[in-house]
């Protein structure tokens, strides 16, 4: 099994190591990755602001790029959900739309996994359901399922599928807002030290909100949290 | 496409149809009316009196029948301390009693207190079925009333009788106590 | 009140009255617990499927219902008008005003009056008006618009009524809420007793019966439109339901979705004057319906976006709205606010009135997922902030940034250079440039000078 890997814009700049991450725990299932390296960014933020010919260009460019790929994995909700959901609608007939997966979902949906190890055994965290993942792909359950069994303890949050706020540059453009938005989310957190989630983007919004407010918190991507599943068993 | 108009019982979950009644009762009282259900007539008469017993006058709508009329000095409606009035339907699903104008409006809204009859044969078991009824004979207003008058909008604190009345009995009659 | 004012009205709000933020967020939820507990045993995808249905239909024979609707109304001796525009209705009500002497006005909750600015107009008649439904009371005695689509005054907390209701009714400063609902229940009681006219909005019109019905928990509604001897209903085109049988289900869902009640408490269903023409006891011996169109056509007409008119107006999008609830329904700048107000906005008023609505928004997708009749409230604000920046209304440095971005995008090794570079620059330039300095006004800044993912490929990952 092959697939390519799709790191997205703000994985490669942001979240590089986690993204390996991701890499390390496809082949330890082995998948043969390989990373198509004109990939730059699905075109999300254009899209989102209204700016549909700069959609199209880097839709276009992005279904170039990954026309021979029989899978593409992306280590984002909201990437996925652009290629699944919206390039059907900017380009004619775009074979990447059917073929991506967010990591998760790929990991149980298509590889079938149950379990990827016991490497999170004890561990107490806080998941956030990023939007997109949650809404436009239906993707919940399949990280849940990978976190517990590999012994998380996925703690109860009240207002964990709730937006944190990033809804890309809405973030720039009613910052006061979207900020109040994270600050909801992180004063309603249980007690925990590792909030883990599937999008770079909710991760920089309440990563970013969380340092300035001092808050004793880890962020994590799932990549880097599954990998470590995986890991403890090594 | 128009799809057809009556909603599928399973549309709306258990809609009381094996026991109205009883469905009536609940809905009513969970949004704070009270009920009292009476067999017949001779059983509702002896409720009403020891019933009007703590009201001092009294505002009743044309359709209520004399047997069913308290003993009370009658007053107008905006000054009645209990106005009652006689239902000309019932639903089960939202614990609703249909009201005509055609037996006056006053009396059902301005007292403080309203008793509604209603006979047990005419509570449906859904709205549509109850609003059915009265298609082709609608008075001025058919009014739904399905508990007491209620706000939450001071300070998201439920108050009742805001308005309408802030207490409401339904007395169904030939219905099992 | 304008909408292009938004963020810096959501900014003041945040930052000055936090306490609305509180009391907008506890009451949604309190909504939300309730519509998810009112849905719990109920098929909700039939539900919405059957509503989107029969009100997409009614939107695509508007002009037959409304013919229908007239025609019965008519029958039953109702005066109907026809209002295109906020001015027609003004017209309309000055001749009935001044053809009945009227002096004081008991008005019923009607989110279309504030559409068409009708209390301001009736007061330059010199018409006394009284707002009836409690919440839109209390926010007619502190002079604010209403903040929400079925709580006006949800934005206020118990202090903030007690302080105006000792100032205007006196009350005791710490007046319970029994008291301060006592106080206005007197005094308005007077009111609906003395008024000449009794103003409503309508919830829906049933075209078969015409038959105009009416939602509510106080009771206001009823003696609004049942003790003075004038009612008229404005109501706006796109309430029409097909028939009679429609009307149960509607009721009940609009209930549900909005407070999670099976039903209101009381519901009024009017065909035709009461009183003496009718041969009833009481009851108001005219009834005028004024059919509402301020931009509804418009809408209609509109491919893209006709679906916002089949909203019920429950409110159900505005209380799961995470944005919507951080500030409440006055940053809007416009009479529906949240999710629906956004997409509505435009189409009713103009784009460019009305901006930037579509863009308060993050995207998130909730209020597609509880809204009764399917409206795609997602798409639609996609559609208009795509017309936003068709018709340049967006702003020019946005404009560079996108267009920048996408030709780096289209070209790999640039793309790859520039992800470097972006990693060298100081945090202190990325803090002041444009649209990062509105990031790190609230947030720190993520760092960006590790490795990128491409360069730890090209080492190998092991």
């Amino acid at each position: 099994m092959r697939v390519s890997f799709f790191v997205t814009c703000l994985g490669d700049r942001f979240f590089a190591e986690a993204a390996a991450d991701a890499v390390r725990l496809l082949r330890s299932l082995d998948v043969d990755v390989d990373f198509p390296r004109n990939q730059t960014c699905c075109g999300q933020p254009a899209w989102n602001a209204g700016h549909v010919p700069q959609a199209r260009e880097m839709a276009a460019h992005t279904a170039a790029v990954f026309a021979d790929a029989d899978y593409l994995v992306l280590p984002s909700g909201s990437c996925t959900a652009m290629l699944r959901r919206t390039y059907p609608r900017l380009l004619e007939s775009p074979a990447v739309a059917d073929r991506s997966y967010e990591l998760a979902e790929f990991l149980v949906d298509v590889l079938g996994v149950t379990e990827l190890g016991r490497g999170l055994e004890g561990r107490r965290l806080a998941y956030h359901h990023g939007c997109h993942a949650l809404r436009e792909l239906g993707v919940a359950e399949q990280p849940m399922r990978l976190l517990e069994s590999a012994g998380a303890d996925v703690v109860p949050w009240e207002m964990d599928q709730e937006c944190c706020g990033f809804g890309g540059l809405f973030s720039v453009k009613n910052p006061e807002v979207s900020v109040a938005m994270a600050d909801r989310k992180l004063d309603t957190l249980p007690h925990v030290e590792t909030v883990v989630s599937a999008d770079g983007g909710c991760l920089l919004q309440l990563e970013g909100r969380a340092r300035r407010r001092r808050m004793r918190l880890r962020f994590r991507s799932l990549a880097s949290v599954l990998w470590e599943a995986r890991r403890g068993n090594e | 496409m128009l799809p057809q108009a009556a909603e599928p019982p399973w549309a709306f979950g258990d809609a009381g149809g094996a026991d109205p009644v009883g469905a009536f009762e609940h809905r009513f009282r969970a949004a704070g009316g009270e009920v009292v259900r009476l067999t017949g007539e001779a059983v509702a008469r002896g409720w009403l009196d020891d019933f009007a017993g703590e009201f001092e006058t009294v505002s009743v709508c044309t359709g209520v029948p004399d047997a069913l009329q308290p003993a009370l000095p009658p007053a107008p409606p905006s000054q009645a301390a209990l106005g009652v009035s006689l239902a000309v339907g019932a639903a089960a699903q939202t614990g609703s009693l249909l009201l005509s104008s055609r037996e006056g409006r006053q009396p059902q809204l301005l007292p403080p207190v309203h008793l509604i009859w209603v006979r047990a044969r005419e509570v449906r078991p859904t709205l549509g079925g109850a609003l059915q009824a009265h298609r082709e004979n609608l008075p001025a207003v058919l009014a739904l009333h399905s508990g007491p008058s209620k706000s939450a909008d001071i300070g998201q604190i439920l108050v009742t009788g805001v308005h309408g009345p802030g207490r409401v009995i339904a007395a169904i009659l030939g219905a099992d106590a | 009140m304008s909408s292009h004012d938004y963020r810096a009205r959501a900014r003041r709000i945040i930052e000055e009255t936090p306490e609305v933020r509180e009391a907008v967020t506890a009451a949604t939820r309190t909504f939300v617990d309730h519509r998810r507990d009112a849905y719990a045993d109920l098929d909700e995808i039939a539900l919405s499927g059957w509503a989107e249905q029969v009100k997409s239909h009614v939107l695509t024979h508007l002009g037959d219902y409304l013919e229908e609707a007239e025609a019965r109304l008519v029958e039953r001796g109702a005066h109907v008008h026809w209002a295109e525009t906020a001015s027609d209705v003004h017209q309309i009500f000055e001749r009935i005003v001044r053809e009945h002497g009227v002096q004081k006005v008991v008005k019923a909750k009607s989110m279309l009056s504030e559409e068409v600015a009708l209390n301001p107009f009736l007061e330059s008649l010199g018409v006394e008006v009284f707002e009836t439904d409690l919440g839109e009371y209390i926010i007619q005695l502190l002079g604010e618009p209403p903040s929400h689509i079925v709580g006006p005054s949800i934005h206020k907390s118990l202090d903030d009524t007690r302080v105006i209701f000792h100032e205007r009714l006196g009350t005791p400063r710490d007046a319970s809420p029994e008291r301060l609902a006592q106080a206005a229940r007197g005094l308005l009681r007077d009111q609906f007793i003395t008024a000449d006219l009794g103003v409503s909005g309508g919830n829906f019109l049933v075209a078969e019966t015409g038959s105009i019905a009416l939602i509510e928990n106080e009771g206001n509604i009823r003696l609004s439109t049942s003790v003075p001897r004038i009612h008229v209903a404005v109501v706006g085109i796109e309430k029409v339901l097909p028939r009679w049988a429609d009307l149960s289900t509607f009721l009940q869902v609009t209930a549900k979705s909005a407070t999670g009640q099976p039903v209101g408490c009381f519901v009024s269903i009017i065909p035709g004057p009461g009183g003496s023409p009718a041969g009833e006891p009481d009851g108001p011996e005219e009834l005028h319906v004024v059919l509402v169109d301020a931009g509804r056509t418009r809408l209609l007409a509109d491919p893209k976006v006709w679906e916002a008119l089949r909203c019920v107006r429950c409110g159900a999008c505005l209380n799961i709205c995470p944005v919507y609830r951080q500030t409440g329904g006055h940053a809007y700048g416009y009479v529906y606010s949240g999710p629906i107000g956004a997409v509505v906005a435009p189409g009713l008023v103009g784009l460019e009135e009305t901006l930037p609505l579509p863009f308060a928004s993050s995207d998130c997708g909730a209020c597609a997922d509880v809204c009764p009749v399917r409206i795609p409230i997602p798409e639609l604000l996609h559609v208009w902030r795509q017309r936003a920046v068709e018709r340049g209304l967006s702003s020019s440095e946005e404009r560079s940034v996108l267009s920048l971005w996408a030709s780096f995008a289209t070209r790999a090794r640039l793309f790859g250079w520039a992800e470097n570079v972006a990693g060298l620059v100081p945090q202190w330039v990325i803090r002041r440039l444009p649209m990062l300095r509105d990031w790190s006004s609230g947030r720190e800044a993520p760092p960006a000078d590790g490795r990128t993912f491409r360069e730890l490929w090209d080492k190998g990952i092991k």
